[in-house]
């Protein structure tokens, strides 16, 4: 390989890694959005889409479907991953935060830090279902591989430079999704009524929103873009394990903190140069200190732009 | 000053909880041995020592820090190289031991000088991603630190005791006499009064002018700085503080295991742990802190593990079936734990309000 | 202590019960009490089972007695959720609590390397025998391959308490480059996951390939949380190396590696080291990625190798639990089956008599061959095999031993009674 197409093919990887964050690290910023709550459960129930989307691999007898079917089969997965996350988060919003509203701020913390050592440890047993799928699965604490139903294909043909359908799917899933929820929170009454919330929500109760209901719209989306997160996850590193939210959340929270938390392009950004900074350091730096200069940069850049690269700079309130 | 004030004194309940923790060892004597609690306990007084440092900055200061195992983990590193037999300098338990508050409070301003001007949240991602640059720091420097082989042995903590046969030099009839990590009781009671030490020194702290601007920051932060409190430097006061108890934490946990561990040991989880201990606890409560402490190591090494134990003693436990397995529930348990916990007391279990007020005995 | 011999003994009698003894045989003696101290909550709990399912099946093989003694056996976790992995306050609280309670005469333990440091002078100066099933890292017992003041600060009372049944890294380490040269890979590029245990076998890997004139092309401490190694394996792709080497285990993300490298289109052999040699790592790498590739060392024989006493733990571990042992569960087997037999020699059954029975281990006919504790308390097997991996199952290769190599040190052989 040349020094460029070593150079192109991590970015490919950054970007696609990257994006993979973004996507994550937008169910952060929409929920900070609009409860201010750093919800630590949602890097551990982007783990738990994941197990679903394998064990209705293996449930379905899907794992070596060719053609069509792949396609069909990743949509199906797609959808029932962001389903069960989105109401899964929900869920955990009704019974976990929503009591805890009038609290003080750090009562809610420590309440998501519950939820998600909860998730962590419903991930372990879900391990430990016999499946067929698990080749030999009685090891519940494994990493579990998950079947490569995209191939290891070079779209690029004979090129040095990768590209895989994993690449591609990265893209597909993720660019819509992105437009579609800009949109939506732009466009709909029901982002007007979320972009209230998040700037005052007893002045939007009193303009009659149902705050409740906007909020668990906000933990729907975000908790439904993390399964779309688990199942692309899934299929472009082919392994999955109980403990996979701890750093796919540690990054995609940077990543939202990086880009101005509470803002979905700063999130996708923050994502997409994180990405490819653990490329570039893996690369042309030691792996050994790829983690020291992720969050380094993050520092830096903090200290020169203390709201992030896309944060509003947000007025105190008296 | 009248009897009831004196009472009133007497019922605060950090006197209170301090007190009972005095006296367990006698009772501890008499549980059978698997049940004895002395061990658990040594290791609820050093997080508390960590969690009263982190209440400084979460709970007074009102700055939510992620990264406290860093310092813990420079507390430790620091106090290895300076008394381990490895390294040229092996100053000793006591001379380290003090030496790690200084190491830990220039740490704390080294980091905090910049960035305490951040606000919140992103203060917080700052901490965290402090504490992952210090373990891969300690991981990768191996030449300095032995990387993940961890520094030991470690000392003790060495006492003036009266010179057996077998001791070499005395001095009056005196000797050093260094602790091992086996004497349970005399750790407990150096660990006991280093804590009492450490809630004089905070509270001190929090009766001071400077205690006063920390709160006045946590209550609003623009009304202080109109007020002319530096708000900046008060700020990093607060944060040296708790990097400062942290490093002092770490030490002596360090000390207590005879080993600093490696440096994974020192991870976000632990820095979780400890911003549970203050939440729980009650924030910006000191006897607050000591059942937050309490609790949160309690819930594992005491009633997890034993409930593991009878459990597997009853025959019901089977290592085949993942749900059958009681450590299996351990994540969930302790998750419910801390969500059932904020639930039932969003304060915390002991909030400042059932405290002294700062201030409050102005004997 | 008398105390806590009346309270524990309701507990032991449950504890028997619990293993389904007939506590018939009329001459109850008195309860001998075994202690494993491994990490059960988190991800290497899959190996701690494999080792305590061994463990328990050297207790019942014995109907849990032996001369009489009733043994108990309980099974320590020195992890907690807080941590989600191993935790030193919890382990040197296992340690302490052992050293206290009379009733204990055995510690089996640790899973890591780290751990061990804490509980050994411990358990050391309590005169109580520690035997470890997967403790790799040379400093423990053996002088001049850790730091310099090891492994004598282990040792405070002077005497040897800790033994283990497994070779160490020095030994491991070796022998891989050996083999990665026996292969024909004269370029190879080594991984570790920055641990204790991982990087002690790549360090030894990459120092021995340097002597046989094996190139190292690159070496990298990986971060084992992270999502994949793509881009760590594109930088792999650019040195052509013919063979990649991982010091580390399926918990620190071999399986991930592997199956990057092969997706990157790299080919190239796979080595591993006994972390590995567990069928959690097929599973996780993917079959596909692994079959005729992998390579895996392992300190012992195969469980199809065996002859004799291994082959009949093999067989009578089919029929209690329904598969094929693992790579710990033989180690699991071997440390209790081992600290069983000592109980039954010694002549008086408290600490010091099984600890001096245990050290006097000779020509032991296990479940990992015959062999004995040298001075150091290191296993004299010195015979490791290699596998590869046929239809995502485990398939053995050949021998690995190094009867030349100068691995134990002169002090070892010096003292050897």
């Amino acid at each position: 390989m040349t020094d460029t197409e070593v150079l192109l093919q991590q970015v490919i990887t950054g970007l696609s890694n990257g994006m993979i964050i973004a996507l994550i690290a937008i169910g952060y910023t929409m929920v900070y959005g609009i409860i201010e709550l750093i919800n630590f459960a949602h890097g551990d129930l982007f783990m738990l889409g994941s197990f679903l989307a394998l064990t209705l691999l293996g449930a379905l007898g899907l794992e070596a479907v060719e053609g069509v079917g792949t396609w069909a089969t990743i949509g199906l997965l797609l959808v029932t991953s962001a389903g069960f996350c989105g109401t899964l988060n929900v869920v955990i919003d009704r019974f976990a935060y929503r009591p805890l509203r009038k609290s003080p701020k750090l009562s809610l913390l420590v309440a998501a830090i519950g939820c998600s050592f909860i998730l962590v440890n419903i991930g372990l047993f879900w391990g430990g279902i016999p499946m067929d799928v698990f080749s030999m699965g009685r090891a519940a604490a494994a990493p579990k591989n998950f079947p490569n139903l995209l191939g290891h294909d070079n779209l690029l043909g004979d090129s040095a430079i990768l590209l895989t359908r994993g690449d591609l799917l990265v893209v597909v899933v993720t660019v819509p999704l992105m437009i579609g929820l800009t949109m939506l929170v732009r466009l709909t009454r029901l982002g007007k009524a979320m972009r209230a919330v998040a700037q005052n929500p007893s002045a939007a109760a009193l303009m009659g929103i149902d705050v409740n209901r906007v909020i668990s719209s906000t933990f729907f989306i975000g908790g439904a873009l993390g399964g779309f997160a688990s199942v692309v996850y899934a299929l472009y590193n082919n392994t999955i394990s109980f403990q996979m939210g701890y750093r796919s959340g540690m990054d995609a929270f940077t990543a939202a903190v990086l880009g101005g938390i509470g803002s979905l392009p700063g999130a996708v950004l923050g994502g997409l140069l994180i990405g490819l900074m653990r490329a570039m350091s893996d690369q042309y730096i030691a792996a050994h200190w790829t983690n020291t200069i992720v969050f380094s940069v993050l520092i830096l850049i903090l200290i020169f732009r203390p709201s992030g690269l896309l944060g509003f700079k947000l007025r105190e309130k008296v | 000053m009248h009897l009831s004030s004196l009472r009133s004194r007497w019922i605060r309940p950090t006197p209170l909880l301090l007190g009972a923790a005095a006296l367990w060892p006698l009772a501890d004597a008499f549980l059978p041995a698997g049940m004895q609690v002395i061990e658990p306990l040594r290791t609820v007084f050093i997080y508390a020592i960590l969690a009263l440092g982190l209440n400084v900055v979460t709970g007074f200061t009102g700055l939510l820090n992620l990264g406290v195992a860093a310092f813990m983990a420079i507390g430790a590193y620091a106090f290895g190289i300076l008394t381990c037999e490895i390294y040229p300098f092996q100053i000793g338990f006591w001379p380290a031991l003090f030496a790690t508050l200084g190491i830990g409070a220039f740490a704390g301003f080294l980091l905090g000088a910049p960035l305490l001007r951040l606000r919140g949240d992103y203060l917080a991602i700052v901490t965290l991603g402090f504490g992952e640059i210090v373990q891969d720091v300690l991981k990768n420097l191996d030449g300095i630190t032995k990387g993940t082989q961890g520094i030991n042995p470690l000392p003790g903590p060495t006492f003036l005791a009266s010179a057996s046969e077998e001791s070499g030099s005395s001095f009056f009839g005196l000797t050093w006499r260094e602790l091992g990590v086996e004497d349970s009781t005399a750790w407990y009671y150096t660990l006991w009064t280093l804590l009492v030490l450490c809630i004089i020194a905070v509270r001190h702290l929090e009766r001071s002018r400077t205690g006063r601007a920390w709160l006045s920051v946590r209550e609003d932060e623009l009304a202080s700085r109109a007020m002319g409190i530096r708000v900046d430097r008060v700020k990093l006061i607060a944060f040296s503080t708790g990097a400062s108890l942290a490093a002092f934490a770490g030490a002596l946990a360090a000390s207590g295991l005879s080993s600093t561990g490696e440096p994974a040991n020192y991870d976000f989880q632990i820095s979780i742990l400890a911003v549970c201990i203050v939440i729980v606890g009650g924030v910006g409560s000191v006897s607050g802190i000591l059942v937050g402490a309490l609790v949160m190591i309690g819930i594992n090494s005491i009633v997890l593990s034993k409930a593991a134990d009878w459990i597997a003693a009853s025959g019901l436990s089977s290592s085949d079936n993942v749900l059958l397995s009681p450590s299996n529930w351990k994540f969930l348990l302790f998750g419910l734990a801390l969500v059932l916990m904020v639930h039932l007391r969003p304060q915390g279990i002991l909030p400042p309000s059932l405290e002294d007020e700062p201030g409050g005995d102005e004997a | 202590m008398k105390k806590s011999t009346i309270v524990a003994s309701p507990l032991a009698f449950l504890l028997v019960g619990s293993l389904a003894i007939p506590a018939v045989g009329g001459d109850l003696v008195g309860t001998l009490k075994i202690v494993s101290s491994l990490p059960r909550t988190g991800s290497a709990n899959a190996q701690t089972t494999s080792i305590v399912n061994g463990i328990r099946m050297a207790i019942d093989e014995v109907n849990g007695m032996v001369d009489g003694y009733t043994i108990a056996y309980e099974d320590w976790d020195d992890a907690s959720p807080q941590r989600g992995n191993w935790d030193p306050a919890v382990e040197g609280e296992n340690a302490k609590k052992a050293a206290r309670d009379d009733e204990i005469i055995g510690y089996i333990g640790t899973f890591n390397s780290g751990a061990a440091k804490i509980a050994m002078p411990i358990l050391n100066k309590a005169g109580l025998v520690m035997i470890s099933p997967a403790n790799t890292y040379p400093g423990l017992t053996k002088p001049g391959l850790g730091e310099a003041n090891e492994p004598r600060v282990y040792r405070p009372s002077g005497t040897i308490n800790y033994f283990r049944i497994v070779p160490t890294d020095d030994l491991q380490g070796a022998v891989a480059a050996d083999w990665a040269k026996e292969l024909g890979a004269t370029r190879v590029f080594v991984l570790h996951d920055r641990e204790l245990y991982g990087k002690g076998i790549a360090d030894v890997f990459v120092h021995h390939s340097k002597e046989i004139g094996t190139e190292i092309v690159g070496a990298e401490g990986i971060d084992t949380k992270a999502s994949n190694y793509r881009s760590l394996c594109t930088k792999i792709r650019a040195t052509n190396p013919q063979l990649v080497f991982f010091g580390g285990t399926t918990q620190t993300n071999a399986g991930q590696i592997v199956k990057d490298l092969r997706g990157a289109g790299i080919t190239v052999p796979f080595m591993v080291p006994d972390g590995c040699f567990e069928n959690a790592f097929i599973e996780a790498a993917g079959a596909d990625n692994v079959n005729g590739s992998a390579y895996i060392t392992f300190g012992g024989l195969p469980a199809e190798e065996m002859t004799g006493r291994g082959a009949e733990f093999v067989k009578a571990y089919v029929v209690k639990y329904g598969i094929k042992p693992e790579a710990y569960s033989a180690y699991g087997y071997e440390c209790c089956k081992v600290l069983l037999e000592a109980i039954r020699r010694a002549p008086v059954k408290d600490r010091a008599g099984i600890l001096k029975a245990v050290s006097e281990t000779k020509d032991f006919d296990g479940a990992l061959g015959v062999w004995s504790f040298d001075a150091n308390g290191d296993t004299s097997n010195r015979t490791l095999s290699g596998q590869t991996v046929k239809d995502g199952k485990f398939a053995f290769v050949k021998v690995l031993g190094r009867s030349d190599a100068p691995a134990v040190s002169p002090a070892a052989t010096d003292a050897a009674k």
